[in-house]
């Protein structure tokens, strides 16, 4: 047996889920049929893409989605707390929308100038969907009726040490200006369970300042652990339509608070109702003890 | 209508007189440069005269002929930053520019159209999508050998406002135009069989076609009121797929090297302005809506792609 074929069998993608790949993909070949993107967005990367790492979402981090009922067949701000030391939150809640949300959509994730710099790297970000954080991005994308995904506490959200795990950083405002100058509803989104693949960091901010790096994480190990990952999806936020996006930064922080208060409420929610990181190691490991003994 | 094209020797200052003399054929048209003009076909109510912008007798054509509009197509193309040819980039650019906006004025032409460049904005990770024209000039920021090019746009800008009751100004800033008879970086670096084609970044292009910025610049004598406007249409290509159909292979390169690597490359003869190399990694596309409402939307004759595989032709 060839050693791709073993892997695939390992790793491979489900029955069940290579019919609802092609489901969801046909649902979108629809949906972008004569659509342009100047970001170079490549539906047929996407697929593969997903095919390639949906065992990771579904045996690795066996990603739970909660609140689908929430979401409808129109563009969202779609608003999260930002976890671990890499962005693989924006991935698995990319994911979530595309194969667990109906209607399925690629949300396209808001990411920093640092990320759209790098070679390679910041070319497969764009394919798969992700764009340069700016206002005039996202009024593009929401006048064509994309979803985008924001993750408002920026680079500070994922570059926390443990001692900081899921204490949400303050929100920044120019999502809910953004919400407010298309009318977009803002989806909030809790993701439990990501401050864990990394569970010792410490992070060198002096150095990271120095090599001009938006974080340097010291990490006690290089590869994310197999912590298990909630996402809760909440009610969606109806932006206020008497408030300009002009608005002064009083009038808009107080919005932007109740935001911020939903996800917390969500994530400390999620918080008492998570699996425990550990049963994930903890259990098959004492299966294998119990059966030595046995024999 | 008396017309001064001012860089008459350049292929679309040629197209735009042509096209201008067959659509209006009682206008006369003088066409000034400072090279010589002895490749320029004559034609019926077309005058060339090869002189230098910063003589007396420039002057003096002002006040003899009287013209009703000025296109200003001489501004020296940035490809090279050589130090002799920087230097003389700032005086034909910059200091030739400011001496033919006062000369307009002085000798009360009604209408004077500035060809800048898309180039203004500069290409940069933070880009955002659709540039209008209000979007800071940021060229010269990392490249500052392209400063006479940022000067010569805000200079223009100051001058249209400042005189805005007495001429009308119009300042183009068209993204790249390519064709047959244009030679510019562009449509060299599309046609050369050395282009780098980049590997590890894949950055969005518009393109025009010469004979589609020759008539936008006829149109601006008379549908493009005082203003800033960039020109474009409003299709997008990314960079492999421009070179696919251009049918240029290339030479696959890692951009992010390229800098470093340009004395190997110019060992290989690959010549690419550093400022170029941006434009290799990252967009710098531009918003073409204040344009499109005074010239409607259809308002180029080639598609985007037919640009392209026109540009084979060369």
């Amino acid at each position: 047996m060839h050693l791709s074929q073993a892997f695939s069998n390992v790793w491979g993608v489900s029955p069940e889920d290579d019919a609802k790949i092609k489901e969801v993909f046909e649902v979108l070949r629809v949906k972008y049929a004569g659509y342009e993107d100047p970001w170079g967005f490549n539906l047929e990367l996407c697929e593969k893409t997903l095919r390639t790492i949906l065992p990771f979402y579904r045996r690795y981090f066996k990603v739970r989605v909660f609140g689908q009922e929430n979401v409808a067949d129109v563009p969202y701000l779609v608003v999260s707390n930002h976890t671990g030391q890499i962005p693989l939150d924006a991935m698995l809640i990319t994911m979530a929308f595309l194969i667990d949300v109906q209607p399925p959509r690629i949300l396209r994730a808001m990411v920093e100038r640092f990320m759209a710099q790098l070679p390679f790297l910041g070319d497969f970000a764009a394919q798969t969907g992700s764009i340069l954080g700016d206002r005039a991005n996202c009024q593009y994308l929401l006048e064509h009726k994309e979803s985008i995904l924001v993750f408002p506490e920026g680079v500070r959200g994922v570059s926390k040490n443990t001692t900081q795990f899921y204490k949400v950083q303050s929100f920044t405002q120019g999502f809910y200006r953004i919400a407010l100058q298309q009318h977009t509803p803002i989806l909030p989104i809790a993701v439990v369970g990501a401050e864990e693949m990394f569970p010792f960091t410490w992070h060198v901010k002096s150095l990271a300042k120095l090599l001009s790096l938006p974080a340097l994480p010291l990490t006690a190990n290089l590869f994310p652990l197999p912590s298990p990952i909630d996402i809760h999806i909440g009610k969606p936020i109806i932006v206020p339509d008497d408030l300009s996006s002009e608005a002064p930064d009083k009038d808009i922080k107080e919005q932007v608070m109740r935001v911020e208060g939903q996800i917390k409420k969500m994530l400390a929610v999620g918080l008492k109702h998570r699996r425990p990181f550990f049963d994930e190691i903890r259990k098959p490991l004492s299966k294998f003890i119990l059966k030595q003994d046995r024999e | 209508m008396n017309i001064l094209i001012i860089g008459m020797a350049g292929g679309l200052a040629q197209i735009t007189a042509r096209l201008m003399l067959s659509e209006n054929p009682t206008w006369t048209i003088m066409g000034v440069d400072s090279r010589s003009l002895d490749k320029v076909s004559p034609l019926p109510g077309l005058t060339t005269l090869s002189m230098k912008y910063s003589r007396g007798n420039f002057e003096n054509i002002f006040r003899s002929h009287k013209f009703d509009a000025v296109l200003h197509l001489g501004r020296i193309s940035h490809s090279s930053s050589d130090a002799e040819v920087l230097a003389k980039r700032l005086e034909i650019s910059v200091m030739g520019t400011n001496r033919i906006l006062e000369l307009c004025l002085r000798s009360g032409v009604s209408k004077v159209i500035i060809l800048s460049t898309f180039h203004v904005y500069g290409a940069l990770p933070d880009n955002s999508i659709f540039l209008t024209e209000d979007a800071p000039l940021k060229a010269s920021i990392k490249h500052p050998e392209l400063r006479d090019v940022v000067e010569m746009d805000q200079m223009c800008g100051q001058f249209m406002w400042k005189h805005q009751n007495e001429l009308s100004t119009v300042v183009l800033r068209p993204c790249n135009i390519v064709g047959t008879q244009i030679e510019n970086t562009m449509s060299r670096y599309l046609t050369t069989p050395m282009a780098l084609r980049p590997i590890d970044y894949n950055p969005f292009f518009q393109f025009i076609h010469e004979f589609d910025m020759a008539q936008i610049l006829c149109s601006s004598i008379s549908k493009l009121p005082t203003g800033t406007y960039n020109v474009a249409g409003s299709e997008f290509i990314s960079l492999r797929e421009a070179l696919d159909l251009v049918g240029s292979k290339g030479l696959p390169f890692p951009i992010s090297i390229a800098k470093g690597m340009n004395n190997v490359l110019k060992l290989m003869n690959i010549q690419v302005p550093e400022y170029l190399l941006d434009y290799l990694k990252f967009s710098c596309l531009i918003d073409n809506r204040n344009l499109r409402q005074h010239l409607g939307d259809e308002f180029l004759r080639f598609k985007l792609r037919e640009t392209l595989e026109l540009i084979r032709l060369r």
